[in-house]
């Protein structure tokens, strides 16, 4: 793909973001959508980009992409700025949108044709049709296509340009899951060629096994950055059972008990012993633990403690409002 | 990308300066053409439309010229407000409406190049729409124009200026069917102009109002460059080939002033993505 990835000098981040700010409307219903974070794309590796939908993620790769500028911060993309410096940067990255459209009275062919036209160095459509599996639809038009076909023509528009950079928001959404896997080899491939990726994704399984690092977002801000490895670790793992409303206390190593309708959750920093001492109760007792699972902290599990407010390691003080089936106990997560 | 632009990155903006690039215009304009010849409705409307205005000379006396440049004052008006205003301004919401512009903005695209590209292929309807009149015109009877040179400036200013008001337009307009309602002010104001302009009943202080409106001086300009009429209640061609420039200085003032006012209207208030 990218025969030349050395155009940065060595140890500068494809993308740097400071301070970001991003408000939408004035006074009183003005709206903070991304609240001040910073943000390094490494070069050469794959970044994903995490968080609930409306979490700042969209409006933040919009100014990354140029095509919103920033409340107040400071963006360097290929060490440009995506406004000032708008046509270098253009011509080194590739874009796919969460949402965009292409006149349906074009047919696939014709569409990535009129795109190649706009291209300082396109690469040749018949290409984009192979690598996007797009050469039987080459002579439909566009108002035919499934929905997963149009974000193939889509990425096809994303890597004609052999882009760098290419920031991907929501590139599998909607597609079914050979599709999906295609589209994350192509992403792989991408890396493995040179190109530096930034994408954002609601298949956390995706994220963990693909990307190099992962910023998770929640509400504005950049809440944990890291490896998958280094997210998880110092996370809490989980011992779930069906509800008991009678538990040994203390249990080694647990952090937080939550009963949720017909279940009972516990956290715990040291999994091995919280559960050989919660099995040596139950033996003792006679308690059934039905329904046992026992797991070592998992991108979910850390994501979804985030999207509930429950992180104990978020930056932000995020408790969630709502906590009607969170029931802390005392020695809790905080 | 090329080894030519093996240089640290920070060095290379200067050598990719952001200028508008007339190939990337060519190439928008042509496929904006085909989108437009698939659109059947649009093609209808663009070019046989206009047209009829040439109708209303069938009935009447031949070479009779005030009637005359009604009917292609009409043609010139029609080209204007069709394959341009109505054309360039549903054109562009719809496509605002299905992120197809948002799409191209994201790559090398210039914000102008796109505006221009899609107001191209309707000005080319509306500049061939006016050429046709001329042979046909004269078959029905009519003098070929008096000055030529001013009838295309005057199709080509007046192509322009309804482009300015469809952005204009399209700035304030919601979805493209909005568009059937929002397309109406303009409208009005053109297709009134030419009416008002030949009721004589009308003080002073009206008649030079309504001189100002883009239909008048649509109207005007037709008379004077085409027929060489002199004034609004003309019925005979007096003017001399060199008074018609002069005489017709007013209208297309007045022409790109509307021009100039709605693109600087409409870049204030320019919106690239539906309403959220």
């Amino acid at each position: 793909m990218n025969t030349n990835p050395t155009t940065r000098s060595p140890g500068q981040p494809a993308v740097r973001v400071r301070g970001l700010r991003r408000t939408f409307g004035h006074g009183a219903t003005a709206f903070e959508a991304v609240r001040g974070i910073d943000l390094d794309v490494a070069a050469g590796s794959i970044t994903a980009l995490l968080g609930t939908n409306g979490a700042g993620k969209t409006s933040t790769l919009e100014v990354i992409e140029g095509l919103a500028a920033a409340t107040a911060g400071e963006i360097r993309v290929l060490g440009l700025d995506p406004i000032a410096d708008r046509a270098a940067v253009r011509r080194r990255t590739g874009v796919l949108l969460q949402r965009s459209g292409f006149s349906g009275d074009l047919t696939v062919r014709e569409t990535l044709r009129l795109w190649s036209g706009t291209l300082t160095a396109p690469r040749p459509v018949d290409d984009m049709l192979d690598l996007l599996s797009l050469g039987s639809r080459a002579d439909t038009r566009m108002l035919s296509l499934s929905g997963g076909e149009t974000r193939r023509v889509d990425l096809a528009c994303t890597l004609m340009g052999d882009p760098e950079l290419v920031i991907l928001d929501e590139p599998t959404t909607g597609l079914d899951p050979e599709s999906r896997r295609q589209v994350w080899n192509l992403v792989a491939g991408l890396r493995d060629a040179g190109s530096t990726v930034l994408v954002t994704t609601h298949y956390l399984e995706e994220a963990e096994t693909l990307a190099d690092r992962l910023e998770i977002m929640h509400r504005g801000e950049i809440v944990r950055s890291g490896t998958p490895t280094e997210i998880a670790a110092g996370h809490p793992s989980m011992i779930t059972f069906d509800r008991l409303d009678t538990l040994p206390d203390p249990l080694t190593g647990v952090t937080g008990v939550r009963h949720e309708r017909s279940r009972t959750t516990l956290e715990t920093t040291d999994l091995q012993t919280s559960l050989g001492d919660l099995l040596d109760w139950a033996d003792h007792h006679g308690v059934r633990l039905g329904g046992l699972d026992a797991r070592s902290p998992s991108l979910e599990t850390v994501f979804l403690a985030i999207a509930d407010g429950r992180d104990p390691d978020a930056v932000t003080p995020a408790r969630s409002a709502d906590p009607t089936t969170a029931v802390p106990l005392e020695g809790s997560l905080r | 990308m090329s080894a030519a632009t093996a240089t640290p990155s920070t060095t290379a903006a200067p050598a990719a300066a952001d200028r508008f690039s007339v190939r990337r215009l060519v190439h928008l304009t042509r496929w904006n053409l085909v989108l437009l010849a698939r659109n059947r409705l649009a093609l209808v409307y663009g070019t046989v439309l206009p047209l009829a205005g040439l109708l209303l000379l069938l009935p009447g006396e031949r070479g009779d010229i005030a009637l005359g440049a009604s009917g292609i004052g009409g043609v010139v008006l029609t080209a204007g407000l069709f394959p341009v205003f109505y054309n360039v301004l549903s054109q562009f919401v719809n496509r605002r409406d299905e992120l197809v512009l948002k799409r191209m903005r994201t790559g090398e695209v210039r914000d102008s190049e796109l505006l221009v590209g899609i107001a191209l292929p309707g000005v080319l309807c509306a500049l061939a729409v006016c050429a046709v009149t001329v042979p046909a015109a004269s078959a029905l009877g009519q003098p070929l124009p008096l000055n030529a040179a001013l009838f295309a400036v005057g199709a080509l200013v007046s192509a322009a200026m309804f482009a300015g008001l469809a952005y204009w337009t399209a700035a304030w307009t919601r979805s493209a069917e909005a568009a059937q309602l929002t397309s109406m002010p303009v409208i009005i104001l053109a297709i009134a102009g030419p009416i008002l302009a030949s009721l004589t009943s009308l003080s002073e202080t009206v008649q030079d109002l309504v001189s100002y409106t883009p239909g008048a001086a649509i109207s005007e300009l037709v008379r004077v460059g085409w027929f060489g009429l002199d004034g609004t209640g003309a019925t005979e061609s007096t003017l001399s080939f060199s008074e018609t420039w002069s005489q017709a200085a007013g209208p297309l003032a007045v022409m790109v002033a509307w021009t100039v006012l709605a693109l600087a209207l409409a870049s204030r208030s320019m919106r690239w993505e539906p309403r959220s």
